[in-house]
């Protein structure tokens, strides 16, 4: 066994080689630091990318989720009767209950209602019933006015949110907030002015007119109680989307009894499908990014192993005394090896060191939407581990050159 | 017995060459001895040093250091045995140039099995090496701040620190200075007088007169086994010389 002290000499005298010969291993190890740091600024680009763009669908809705009733296909019209499949009031309560990765869920149903203010009367205008929840889950908030609340709920009251467009088109006054409109022949008090977003990514125009009025209060306006709803909801992270999907289906399914292979009567759909789309493209660059770091810690070893070659020669009298006085074959290999090994893991560092000085940089460039972009701690502690696994693989030659020297013939070494 | 060699044969190949480097070598060596190895350039006395030592094996023949037979160890064991058991001085001293005197003479205690975190004994042995071959004040300088004579008796404090069975000299003042060269030969004496065994490897009488016992080797083969009788430098060079001249009178002398 070598002592402790053994270790720390080792080591301790791999610095000093490095530091007695600065340039010649700061030039050894550029193959490292550039592959390093390559990869590492590469990698803080990708984390940059990820966070701002599932920040980006986190807010027009990645982590929302769908519920539609749905008939199974192919299956006959008399064994799936509307009042089967159609979602019930109970059954978002039952969500809201048992689901644990949802954040937020509503209802949501759709009335062709006739419209009236005091200037304009339109046939035919949808008007949307949603729960409070609604604001949180479709990340929009009121312009001015108040948001429904659970008071507006419970007591049914009947109270409007409405939009731009809604308002140009009932020609009401800029501020219609305390005026009355007419829906469906019944007075709504208008409460607040719903902010519109437009995305084309999502698909939601924001030019047609909204109305909003509290879910109870649109279930009493359906003409009869088998009117059409979806669920719209929102999980408490993107990453939980599978979950969510999973424990909703399983929620529906056993409040429908649907039991062995029988087919769903509903449908769970999430907006992951676009993350999936950059999770796949994001690993598609880093793996080129991998094979180009590949490449340069290959030649970063082999400039290694040859530094190390020439360092064996060059204190062939070194190692022959060292075997005199008695190092074992394996005392020297370590040594060599341990020298191998700091000598990358120092191209590693400062690596590293350039890489976070890019990942800055990148962070601080106008227009890339890359403020977001920072080393994560995996990426240094992978690359110094690739820089161990450089210097034992390419160190391990020279290693076993010096161990086996005759210490005869290295003592007589010129 | 220290050392016992007995019909030691060493052979190289090189090339097609084959070179008997020994032919046969018995030697026994008792402990507190002090021998000198001489002969000329190809007469086998660094073969023989480098079997002694431990750094070569022999192609045949038995060689038992302190009772334990090494001649068929493997390159760990006998690592372990130059460790604890030999100690070298070299004709270039062979210091570690950036390493201080101190770190120098430490360095068998890196190789040390069992060594574990003791460093206060091992800077204590190393300093106390430092002390016995009167460098005590010099204990942080590098080579290159020292003199050959205080740099071989650096290279003499690392040979001693393990307290060796056997300290191993080759040509230890070959690159001296006269005046250089009596102050080490006194050093040795010293350490002799204390109970160290010294094997001297050299080419000069004046060096091997400081011995009790001359071994000359010739063509691989002892040619002759003497002890010396007398104390005074300049006595021992006449009587080495005579014997080696007339080698019909050297047995008589001997006895």
């Amino acid at each position: 066994m070598l002592s402790p002290l053994f270790y720390m000499q080792a080591i301790a005298l791999a610095l000093a080689q490095i530091w007695a010969n600065k340039a010649r291993s700061a030039l050894t190890t550029l193959g490292i630091i550039v592959g390093v740091a390559s990869v590492t600024a590469v990698i803080a680009a990708l984390v940059g990318l990820k966070t701002k763009i599932l920040t980006e669908f986190e807010s027009f809705g990645a982590n929302r989720v769908f519920i539609f009733p749905n008939r199974p296909d192919n299956a006959p019209r008399n064994l799936y009767p509307w009042e089967k499949i159609r979602l019930k009031t109970e059954e978002v309560e039952a969500i809201v209950a048992q689901c644990t990765t949802i954040k937020a869920i509503t209802p949501v149903t759709d009335i062709g209602l006739s419209a009236e203010s005091d200037k304009e009367q339109l046939d035919g205008l949808t008007v949307t019933g949603i729960w409070p929840d609604w604001h949180t889950i479709e990340n929009r908030a009121v312009l001015s006015g108040r948001p429904f609340n659970r008071v507006d709920e419970t007591n049914a009251r009947q109270v409007c949110l409405l939009n731009d467009a809604a308002i140009s088109e009932l020609k009401l006054p800029m501020e219609p907030l305390g005026e009355h409109i007419l829906l469906g022949g019944r007075r709504f008090l208008i409460i607040g002015v719903v902010e519109t977003i437009t995305s084309q990514m999502f698909g939601s125009s924001g030019n047609s007119a909204e109305i909003f009025i509290p879910f109870s209060v649109a279930a009493k306006l359906q003409p009869d109680e088998f009117f059409f709803m979806r669920f719209s909801a929102l999980v408490k992270s993107p990453e939980l989307a599978e979950e969510t999907k999973s424990e909703i289906r399983f929620i529906l399914r056993k409040s429908r009894g649907l039991v062995g292979d029988e087919p769903d009567t509903f449908q769970v759909e999430a907006i992951d499908q676009y993350i999936e789309q950059f999770k796949a493209l994001a690993a598609g660059i880093t793996a080129v990014a991998g094979g180009i770091v590949g490449i340069s810690l290959l030649v970063g070893g082999i400039g290694i192993m040859n530094i190390m070659l020439v360092s064996v020669s060059e204190r062939t009298r070194e190692i022959g005394l060292r075997k005199a006085v008695g190092a074992t074959p394996s005392a020297i290999l370590m040594q060599f090896l341990l020298e191998a090994i700091t000598l990358s893991l120092a191209g590693g560092f400062v690596g590293v060191a350039f890489g976070q000085l890019f990942a800055f940089g990148l962070s601080k460039l106008p227009d890339a939407q890359l403020d977001k972009a920072e080393v994560p701690t995996w990426a240094v502690l992978m690359s110094f581990g690739f820089c161990a696994v450089v210097g034992i693989v390419f160190g391990m030659f020279p290693a076993i050159k010096a161990a086996r020297l005759d210490p005869i013939e290295a003592l007589r070494h010129e | 017995m220290l050392i016992e060699l007995r019909d030691i044969t060493k052979v190289y190949r090189v090339g097609v060459e084959t070179i008997h480097a020994l032919r046969g070598v018995s030697l026994t060596i008792e402990r507190n001895e002090m021998v000198a190895i001489m002969g000329s350039s190809g007469s086998g006395k660094s073969t023989l040093m480098n079997v002694l030592g431990c750094l070569d094996r022999p192609t045949a023949g038995h060689y038992k250091l302190t009772g334990k037979e090494v001649s068929r160890m493997g390159a760990t064991e006998l690592a372990h045995i130059r460790n604890e058991q030999i100690g070298f001085v070299f004709q270039s001293f062979e210091l570690l140039s950036r390493q201080t005197a101190l770190q120098n003479v430490e360095l068998p205690l890196v190789y040390a099995r069992g060594a574990g975190w003791r460093w206060g004994a091992r800077r204590r042995r190393a300093l106390e090496a430092l002390d016995r071959v009167g460098l005590a004040n010099r204990v942080t300088h590098r080579p290159n701040q020292l003199s050959g004579g205080q740099k071989q008796r650096v290279a003499i404090a690392r040979a001693i620190l393990n307290r060796p069975a056997i300290l191993m000299a080759d040509e230890p003042t070959g690159n001296l200075d006269s005046q250089t060269t009596l102050d080490i030969l006194a050093l040795f004496r010293q350490l002799h007088g204390d109970g160290q065994t010294i094997v001297i490897v050299t080419h000069e009488d004046e060096v091997a007169a400081h011995c009790q016992r001359v071994v000359r080797l010739r063509d691989g083969s002892i040619q002759s086994d003497l002890p010396i009788v007398s104390d005074t430098a300049g006595r021992f060079c006449e009587v080495v010389e005579a014997r080696f001249r007339k080698p019909a009178a050297r047995v008589e002398g001997a006895a």
